[in-house]
């Protein structure tokens, strides 16, 4: 599986190139375009290893329920992957270890990446992120994209992440939620409010843009319910 | 493995720039180039000059290089990696001028339109994410512009609204009117600005027909023919908001925009495409809705339906689908007041 | 102070990294991410009672934050607009520079933020009830939705409303009709602005306000 990013960072777009028999694993609405020879299945989890508690848990993580495989049949197929709002996505190769993604940024993985949900505490619901977290295991190439640039932090103590520019973080660290000042009432004057406090030793990646700020702008102009 | 991973990189600095010619000879020597070629090198700024050396070479051409008054630095394969990233997104302060997004499409953010050709001279700048044309208007030429895009304009261009398209645009819930721009007391120039966040394309029709989606129209010459298309009921009605398609046809210059980026698609023979992603198509592809997959993943795929173009001929997509915008932005809309 | 834009046009963020003892004043939560032990302080956007008059007939925010680097070593900080959009920077040698309400995003130490009072024409103009005003000696950065395209005006010129982010106090603006009444209602274009006088003028080359028409009609 080749993944090639065009149109970086703004509006990127994948191009995924597949051998013959090889599947493409997606979350469900990222395909844009494919060449004709390509085969698609629904399915609520890993094909050959669903499970219907795994299904639920997806939906109660306000995910899809679905998930789609882009299968290559006899010839080369592509398949072009996109994301609702602009921003930009990364390749990463995975060697025998845990990615815990942020929800809406998985996009798609080679099939031998085990998806799962996991449970990042009831911090998850003060994080400006969802309740639920993906968590990408075993070896091969993920796709994950962001509403803005993508850039690391590489941790080796604490950092600072703003609510709602998680993109996804190396098992190894955890977050907690805390003040961004030294005092609350600064705090919250500023704007801060809460912010997640990272630690330990790995990598987080953050996006450069928060999705609810930009929909709280945008908001006022839209047309009521 | 580990030892040979260092680059070395020129840093575009010479120590003694008056001396330039003999700092190139001595490099074209070194590196088995035309002196020609090794000023050119020399002048362009950061470029890697050896890569996957191992730690002492790197460091013996370093040697060489500073005896040359040449500056130059050593990175790991990793940091080199780091820092072509790091180029590629970067905007240093104060330098609009072209960026380079990605190596692997080199796209610069302004495109200016070449003097020979045929049509209207124009700027479109801020690609691609943010395409804002402006076009030159010769003395009382007009333009056809979509409803509510002008941004700016020089103060003696005047404004005239026409109902255009008719019915189709009015059922769809799009702006049914097109704004002609007319360039009145002499040559004027306007700047145009779509809505969507994304590129935008111009073609000069020459007595072709293209196809755009629905809201993919930015301006055209007064001599392009704007039509809408009813696509029919079954195409129509599955392929979501595009029940109508515009129909572009005759000469002269015609702009469309997209949501996210363009990506062109030669067609060959068959291809699909998420309805949702369409920006615009040649007249000689013939398309159909179906669905993808099977009937469970019709229902469940997230994708609904596609649209299959066969036959030759290019079609533009965009890289980001205007349904699942819609769908995260219903989440921000005001409540309805009461009442 | 190191300072870098990344994130090409489409998605500007600025990169700070402070030394020892250095500060940076930027918008209220403009903050994506940043070193744990960076010092975090509220104050009135430009004064008491102009954050006031600003934040409750402009919309505006009451506070901005100065991010203080209080240890001994260098600390980074990132910073970012809530659209997306690119990001410019500018060096102010005493002189003036009026930015949009929203358009400012931080400023190094020597730079004082106020509000002036715009008219009720910037307000018709949908481009807020005040204007803020940017002088002194340092750097400014400020950014809007969409890519950031400077012109220079000797005359007169039109720009849409929404689409003025920042102007050299040289400029004039006034308010007028698109076109006729019924173009004017009817065009989308209604009310436009006027720029008057000889200087610089940044606009944007998207809008909210563009983006909200777009999608409005596509809405679920």
């Amino acid at each position: 599986m080749e993944i090639q990013l065009l149109h970086r960072p703004g509006n990127t777009a994948a191009k995924v190139t597949l051998n013959p028999t090889e599947v493409c694993t997606a979350e469900s609405g990222a395909m844009i375009a494919m060449s004709n020879n390509i085969n698609v299945t629904t399915t609520t989890h890993k094909r050959g290893k669903g499970s219907i508690l795994k299904a639920v848990k997806r939906m109660v993580a306000g995910e899809s329920l679905f998930i789609n495989h882009f299968e290559a049949q006899n010839t080369t197929g592509e398949v072009w992957l996109g994301t609702a709002l602009a921003g930009d996505m990364e390749v990463m190769t995975l060697d025998n270890e845990t990615l815990v993604v942020q929800g809406s940024s998985f996009l798609a993985c080679e099939h031998a990446i085990e998806i799962d949900l996991g449970w990042q505490g009831f911090k998850s619901i003060l994080s400006g992120e969802r309740v639920f977290w993906v968590h990408l295991k075993g070896s091969g190439k993920v796709l994950i994209s962001s509403f803005g640039a993508i850039y690391p932090i590489h941790v080796d103590g604490e950092y600072i992440v703003d609510t709602g520019h998680i993109v996804a973080f190396n098992e190894t660290l955890d977050f907690t939620i805390t003040k961004a000042g030294k005092s609350w009432l600064h705090s919250f004057l500023g704007g801060e409010g809460l912010v997640c406090k990272f630690h330990g030793k790995g990598t987080v990646w953050c996006q450069s843009h928060n999705p609810s700020s930009f929909g709280a702008m945008l908001g006022g102009d839209l047309r009521s319910r | 493995m580990q030892d040979n991973q260092y680059h070395v990189t020129l840093t575009g600095k010479i120590a003694d720039a008056t001396n330039i010619e003999h700092a190139s000879a001595q490099f074209a020597r070194l590196f088995k180039t035309t002196p020609e070629v090794a000023m050119q090198t020399l002048q362009k700024g950061p470029v890697t000059i050896k890569r996957n050396v191992d730690q002492a070479t790197a460091i013996k051409i370093r040697n060489v290089l500073d005896k040359l008054g040449i500056g130059c630095r050593i990175l790991t394969a990793d940091e080199a990696d780091a820092e072509a990233r790091a180029a590629t997104q970067n905007l240093s302060v104060n330098n609009n001028t072209s960026v380079k997004k990605d190596s692997s499409s080199p796209i610069s953010d302004t495109f200016e339109s070449p003097t020979d050709h045929p049509g209207l001279q124009f700027k479109i700048e801020g690609k691609p994410d943010y395409s804002f044309v402006t076009v030159q208007l010769p003395a009382n030429q007009t333009l056809k512009v979509e409803a509510s895009a002008m941004a700016t304009m020089d103060t003696h261009i005047e404004m005239k609204t026409k109902l255009k398209g008719g019915l189709g645009r009015f059922v769809t819930g799009e702006s049914i009117f097109i704004n002609e721009f007319t360039a009145a007391h002499g040559p004027g120039e306007i700047g145009i600005a779509p809505g969507a966040p994304g590129d935008m394309m111009h073609v000069y029709l020459n007595d072709e027909v293209l196809y755009l989606q629905n809201s993919a129209f930015v301006a055209s010459a007064m001599s392009v023919n704007i039509e809408t298309k009813w696509q029919g009921f079954t195409k129509g009605f599955f392929s979501g908001e595009n029940l109508f398609l515009i129909r572009a046809s005759g000469k002269g210059d015609l702009w469309f925009n997209s949501y996210g980026a363009i990506i062109e698609i030669d067609v060959q023979d068959n291809y699909v495409v998420d309805t949702g992603n369409i920006v615009a198509f040649t007249e000689h592809l013939d398309y159909k809705i179906s669905k993808v997959g099977g009937y469970k993943s019709l229902f469940f795929s997230g994708e609904g339906f596609v649209c299959r173009f066969s036959g030759k001929g290019k079609v533009w997509i965009q890289t980001r689908g205007v349904d699942a915008f819609a769908w995260w932005a219903h989440a921000y809309r005001p409540a309805r007041s009461s009442g | 102070m190191k300072t870098e834009i990344k994130g090409g046009r489409a998605f500007s963020y600025l990169d700070v990294e402070l030394s020892p003892g250095e500060r940076i004043t930027a918008e209220s939560d403009a903050m994506a991410t940043m070193s744990a032990d960076l010092d975090l302080n509220s104050r009135f956007n430009g004064g008491f009672f102009p954050a006031l008059a600003r934040h409750f007939l402009g919309g505006e925010t009451l506070f901005i934050n100065e991010f203080a680097n209080n240890t001994k070593s260098t600390r980074q900080i990132t910073l970012a607009q809530p659209t997306p959009g690119e990001i410019k920077a500018i060096e102010l040698k005493g002189q003036t520079l009026y930015l949009q309400p929203g358009a400012f995003l931080a400023c190094t130490e020597g730079i004082k933020v106020g509000v002036k009072w715009a008219g009720f024409v910037s307000w018709l103009a949908k481009e807020g009830l005040f204007k803020i005003v940017v002088k002194g000696n340092g750097t400014v950065w400020y950014g809007a939705f969409g890519a950031l395209l400077e012109k220079q005006i000797d005359g007169e010129y039109i720009v849409d409303t929404s689409h003025l982010v920042a102007y050299e106090p040289t400029i004039k603006l006034k308010l007028q009709l698109a076109g006729g009444i019924f173009s004017s209602l009817f065009s989308g274009e209604g009310l436009v602005t006027r720029v008057v006088g000889k200087g610089k003028i940044t606009i944007q080359t998207r809008s909210l306000s563009g983006l909200a028409g777009w999608i409005n009609p596509k809405l679920p």
